[in-house]
């Protein structure tokens, strides 16, 4: 018998769904659900998305359940060689458009969560950017159920 | 007398102890001999997302690099391109740390430390 995944990771799965499946301007995505997001700046020549499962918070809703917060970060991460505007702006936008799908939206494959709010609070790491030449934005997404 | 003992040393460690590498700068390569410096692992988990990198440093007589079609200081993106039989490394110039892409790896300023990282290796 296949245990069902626990809540949160039923989210992060629902997201790389998602986003594989959105019409985003970045095409042919392959979005993966990982635990730490761990390359090699070889493996970085292609866009990755990469959705992580971060943080679970329960909150009292009333005597037999909770209002649960599952926070997901969604990585965007390229090697660039310049790092101009013109190879840097297609990616923030992408972010953006990642933001813009989340914002309020219901799982299709986990309708029971729905985004409460979207954070980019890292919209680029310089530390990446200055050791690795390498854009690396972080998304982080808060989904609420009742449970 | 120092500036003449390093510039010896120089010419002995690009005699004995380097290989040709291609350097490149967009669509300008040229050929250079160059030592390696320093070869090591290094890893970053900024935010909670690690990225390794292969470093390398490569040693070139400053000399070579300015005379050469390159003509100026190394600069950050450029790239040096490092053939061990049927496999190219490819390095690009990087900070190591708080440290800039490269810097004079001695008093006199005879050879330039060039810190790279690999981003490509091509078979």
């Amino acid at each position: 018998m296949t245990a069902t995944p626990a809540t949160v990771i039923q989210i992060a799965e629902s997201v790389v769904a998602e986003i594989n499946a959105g019409d985003f301007s970045k095409a042919n995505l392959s979005a993966q659900r990982l635990y730490v997001p761990n390359f090699d700046l070889e493996d970085m020549k292609e866009l990755r998305v990469t959705v992580v499962p971060r943080e679970v918070e329960y909150l009292p809703l009333d005597r037999a359940s909770n209002k649960y917060h599952a926070t997901i970060d969604v990585a965007v991460q390229k090697k660039f060689s310049k790092g101009d505007a013109k190879e840097i702006d297609p990616l923030v936008f992408f972010v953006e458009e990642l933001a813009d799908y989340f914002r309020l939206k219901r799982l299709n494959s986990f309708v029971a969560a729905r985004c409460v709010k979207v954070e980019n609070s890292v919209l680029y790491s310089s530390e990446h950017w200055t050791q690795f030449n390498q854009f690396t934005s972080l998304l982080t997404l808060t989904f609420e159920l009742a449970k | 007398m120092l500036h003449r003992g390093q510039s010896w040393l120089a010419e002995k460690l690009t005699k004995h102890a380097s290989r040709n590498v291609v350097y490149q700068r967009d669509d300008v390569t040229v050929e250079l001999p160059a030592t390696i410096g320093k070869s090591e692992y290094e890893q970053d988990d900024g935010d909670g997302v690690i990225t390794r990198a292969q470093v390398r440093d490569f040693l070139i007589n400053t000399k070579d690099l300015l005379q050469s079609a390159i003509a100026t200081w190394p600069r950050r993106g450029d790239r040096i391109l490092e053939t061990d039989g049927d496999t190219t490394f490819v390095y690009e110039l990087m900070s190591i740390g708080n440290e800039p892409p490269w810097r004079y790896s001695d008093p006199f300023r005879v050879k330039l430390r060039i810190h790279t990282k690999l981003v490509d290796t091509i078979t």
